[in-house]
């Protein structure tokens, strides 16, 4: 090949992805300038591609409702408690099956466990109705979505803190009893500090799913509890939709997620893997 | 003693018992991985058993109600395989998968090593990967509603650059979103999500990979191209696989965005299997029905599953070995 | 008082690794095990620390039975082929661990850290990671780990194998003069015969299955009771010969092919009745000499023959050579100063009192006593 052609190549390939940039940004900048417009610039017949009239109040506005804010805090209940849920029961099992059930029984385990992770939803939501009927707290209610979250969240923080608890070293478990500490106190002291990264990455992937998960909080909840996702649709006024604060209340919702991504990106390449990336 | 052991199995290894552990009790482990255990007990097996339960009986609301459903053999099944709703939308399920979670995974490749091999600068880098990646951290249902939103046929955003790059005439549009279209959009809205997974994890496996091994073929005077053809992607293959196999294992149970942007229309023109589950179960209320689409589509996953289960200990036992 | 008694101990996993093995190593006594690499040495210590736990048979400790004593609870300290730091904490704490395990008061702590890290020359390091520091170092804290604990039982699994041969020595010196461990039982294992010849109140020569001989340095490396041990001992390794016992007039004689070496009177005396026996000889390089730069001046019986030099190595301290003498290979040390070049015919004596004898099938040693290892072990 010469060096024409490879040229020629190169520049093909860094034409489409400099295309894809602009295909991945547009929607997200579209977005973020009609956040900043008013209705009726929205509705016109041709779009504008930067706002004519700014309205930053539309930011405000969304709060207007006190539901938006509720919708938020809800969804950082649940989200919340489902991640420390998953992490504390993941490390848990995590930890069993690395250290102490292994050889068929724990390998088939953990491929059931994580089998869980990859089945179809649509075979759990309508007994679930049933099911959490018959709780105390109902559909409707924090425990229903925290618990119903577990379904994706528990098989996947198990997994992973098993590879990541079979990556780290068994030797210094074993220097730490020597040196005299319990199992117990050995695992916090030695073996916790050596998975935290993995943790983070663990509590990083199960936090942004409930934060993002929007069918079975649609499907369950609605109106005790009633996270961001099922609020969005309530933004009109009559028949119309409030595309400005649907927008803008989109743009606060998405932010945290994204802030995480950004700043923790390292640690969850691992996880995204089922931990077959050493990132 | 002796010099060497007596015989190759002196008798008390012969009578040897299991490994009792010194360090913990047995039990605990058991304690351990005993409560996520029967959390998804009670979340997924007995969901999956009352749904096996009810696709052979003929229940529906009105029954559910009155507890009074009966058996009727294999009629569910029946009707849901003879159903062209069904069939339709397996047709349309390959072809969501083909090009989507396959598309996915190539573009991500190659975005991946484009980004990696011919951007130099290290800032650049991480700034495009991250604005590339942000895609796949957002809620899907604000990505629908997103899309919907540039995606109208009238004043969308997406016709109207279209229009002014001249691609369309000025009074020219495309309805993205009606029958002819919808899958295809629903398609290219899942591509613009999730291209960003493969990207990032064939990205990182790139990075991961010894430069070492890369400075042997530079000493041996290999192109550029060859060094991809013959070192990369060799030693990425289990990693793309990977990335595939989690892309279209989401993939096949995929109906979020199909809730929001279509609700499966017009005219049915958007339905996948799962959503078909959905609608009999939860907007029909045909939970017999509902049951017997659920476990056939439970019945294929799990098969996939399996297979997926066995590549994945394959490839994460290769490399603690390695 | 610490005294390690090992009761016919067992454990397997695919198969036998260490098959009724017994050992009494007293209070005070440097004891190295040394053998093959993946003969279970180090499956020896754990199951002593606790790790393993045993398949039959029993520990003791002081005379106390700790076979299910749990390792946090037994009182032994370990060093680890891999060091085992642990990475997130510095080298003080790391130090420090055993002693935060026991509750050690805080001034106590900082007392007896930095006596050791005196004692092993890294009071420098207290604060760094174990990452930013170098093997010697590593190994010097891992030892200092150990150390610090006051065990009932110190458990060194090749601690100096992985440094580069500066420190080695110098470390090999420290473990000399190092009072804390001469003061309780050490269990050190090695695959070094060098270092366990030069470490070891006793040694055990490990084998398939347990320690084959045990005794002191030069009882091993003098009067191996295998094949095996005698092998395993001594650099450059000792030359081994197929042959036969036969009569020549009234002496026994050694005979392969066209060599024929004289038996000793004493090992004649007790194998008189073995003519035609299959044996295999062991002729250590040692005990082979030049003609030309030694002189038989303690008029030792010797046998001597004519030899073709195939390679010359100078070492240090010592030289090498690869001679070809009736047919067969052997190796013998030289001094360094004189050189040989290939071809060269030599004159060659071999110390016929330093012959040792094995069958040639289960390859016992024929001149030792095996009543007496019986006893020992």
């Amino acid at each position: 090949m010469d060096s024409a052609t490879n040229r020629l190549i190169r520049y093909l390939f860094l034409s489409f992805l400099a295309i894809w940039l602009v295909f991945t940004i547009f929607p997200l900048y579209f977005q973020f300038i009609t956040s900043l417009k008013p209705v009726a610039e929205i509705n016109s017949m041709v779009p504008t591609f930067w706002p004519e009239t700014m309205r930053p109040e539309n930011y405000s506005g969304i709060f207007a409702d006190p539901g938006s804010l509720k919708s938020l805090i809800d969804s950082l209940i649940v989200s919340i408690a489902n991640t420390l849920l998953s992490l504390f029961l993941g490390t848990l099992a995590g930890y069993a099956l690395a250290r102490f059930i292994r050889g068929f029984a724990g390998e088939n385990i953990a491929m059931w466990i994580l089998s869980n992770r990859m089945f179809p939803p649509v075979a759990v939501i309508i007994p679930m109705f049933f099911l959490f009927d018959a709780t105390p707290w109902g559909t409707d209610s924090y425990f229903s979505l925290i618990t119903l979250y577990l379904v994706f969240n528990l098989p996947l923080a198990t997994w992973l803190m098993m590879v990541f608890f079979r990556d780290a070293p068994r030797e210094l478990e074993e220097a730490a009893y020597l040196d005299g500490f319990t199992p117990l106190q050995t695992f916090f002291k030695v073996t916790l500090p050596l998975v935290f990264p993995g943790m983070v990455s663990v509590a990083m992937l199960c936090w942004i799913f409930a934060w993002n998960e929007y069918l079975f909080a649609n499907l369950m909840t609605g109106t005790t509890v009633k996270t961001f996702p099922v609020h969005i649709p309530s933004f009109t006024s009559g028949s119309q939709t409030l595309w400005n604060l649907v927008m803008a209340f989109s743009m606060v919702a998405m932010l945290p997620p994204v802030l995480l991504f950004i700043f923790l990106r390292r640690y969850m390449v691992r996880g995204l893997s089922l931990g077959v990336v050493k990132g | 003693m002796s010099l060497k052991a007596e015989s190759v199995s002196p008798d008390w290894f012969k009578h040897k018992r299991a490994d009792k552990n010194l360090i913990v009790n047995p039990v605990i482990p058991w304690l351990m991985i005993g409560f996520p255990v029967l959390i998804l007990v009670a979340i997924v097996i007995y969901p999956t058993i009352w749904m096996g339960y009810h696709a052979f009986q003929n229940t529906n609301m009105m029954k559910l109600f009155y507890q009074d459903w009966e058996y009727i053999g294999w009629q569910n099944f029946a009707t849901v395989l003879s159903d062209d709703r069904m069939w339709d939308s397996v047709g349309r399920l390959i072809q969501y998968l083909i090009f989507g979670a396959c598309l996915e995974v190539l573009l991500g490749t190659i975005l991946a090593l484009t980004l990696f091999e011919l951007v130099k600068s290290q800032l650049a880098r991480v700034i495009i990967l991250i604005l590339l990646v942000l895609p796949m951290m957002l809620p899907p249902s604000i990505v629908a509603t997103l899309w919907k939103f540039l995606l109208q046929a009238y004043n969308g955003a997406v016709n109207h650059l279209l229009i002014k790059i001249g691609i369309l005439g000025p009074m020219e549009r495309i309805e993205w979103l009606d029958a002819g279209l919808s899958l295809w959009s629903l398609t290219m809205v899942d591509v613009w999500q999730w291209t960003a997974l493969p990207l990032l994890i064939v990205y990182s496996g790139r990075v991961s990979l010894p430069p070492a091994i890369y400075e042997a073929a530079k000493v041996d005077g290999a192109s550029q191209f060859m060094v991809l053809r013959r070192l990369t992607l060799p030693l990425l293959k289990e990693i793309i696989a990977i990335a595939f196999i989690i892309r279209f294992m989401d993939a096949y149970k995929f109906v979020d965005k199909v809730y929001v942007m279509t609700s499966g229309g017009p005219a049915q023109s958007s339905e996948l299997p799962v959503f078909i589950a959905f609608q009999k179960g939860i907007r029909e209320v045909e939970i017999g029905e509902a049951a017997a689409y659920a476990w056939i589509i439970f019945a294929v996953a799990m098969v996939l599953i399996t297979l997926f289960l066995k590549y994945l200990k394959k490839v994460l036992k290769a490399q603690t070995f390695a | 008082m610490a005294e390690l008694e090992l009761q016919s101990i067992c454990k397997a996993f695919q198969h036998p690794v260490l098959d009724r093995l017994s050992l009494k190593v007293p209070q005070g006594e440097f004891f190295v095990i040394v053998g093959p690499s993946g003969i279970g040495k180090t499956t020896l210590l754990r199951c002593i620390a606790g790790l393993e736990n045993l398949d039959g048979g029993k520990i003791l400790f002081d005379g106390q039975d700790v076979t299910n004593v749990p390792p946090y609870q037994r009182g032994a300290a370990m060093t680890f082929e891999s060091y085992a730091l642990y990475p997130h904490k510095t080298v003080f704490e790391n130090i420090a661990s055993p002693l935060v395990a026991a509750k050690t008061e805080v001034t106590e702590i900082r007392r007896r850290v930095q006596d050791v890290t005196k004692l092993l020359q890294i009071p420098h390091l207290l604060e760094r990671k174990p990452h930013e520091i170098s093997g010697g170092q590593k190994q010097r804290t891992a030892l200092g780990r150990t150390l610090v604990a006051k065990p009932k039982v110190y458990l060194l699994d090749e601690p100096i194998s992985h440094l580069d041969a500066k420190i080695r020595a110098e470390l090999r010196i420290q473990f000399h003069t190092l009072k804390e461990l001469r003061e309780v039982a050490t269990v050190y294992v090695t695959h070094d015969y060098a270092e366990a010849l030069s470490l070891g109140d006793r040694i055990g020569v490990m084998g398939d299955g347990g320690l084959v001989q045990i005794g002191t340095g030069r009882e091993v490396f003098d009067q191996p009771n295998s094949l095996f041990v005698a092998q395993h001992l001594g650099q450059p390794t000792i030359n081994v010969l197929d042959g036969q016992l036969q009569k020549d007039n009234e002496d026994l004689v050694f005979k392969s092919d066209e060599m024929q070496l004289p038996v000793s009177r004493e090992l004649a005396n007790k194998l008189k009745n073995d003519s035609g026996r299959e044996v295999k000889i062991g002729l250590r390089p040692q005990f082979i000499h030049c003609l030309s730069e030694w002189e038989n001046d303690k008029d030792l019986p010797v046998f001597s023959f004519q030899a073709e030099v195939e390679l010359n190595e100078a070492l240090g301290s010592y030289g090498v050579l690869l001679v070809k003498a009736m047919g067969k290979s052997l190796t013998v040390i030289t001094s360094p100063e004189i050189h040989y070049s290939p071809g060269q015919k030599v004159e060659l004596s071999i110390e016929t009192n330093r012959s040792l004898y094995f069958d040639a099938q289960n390859g016992m040693n024929l001149g030792t006593d095996l009543t007496r290892m019986e006893a020992d072990g």
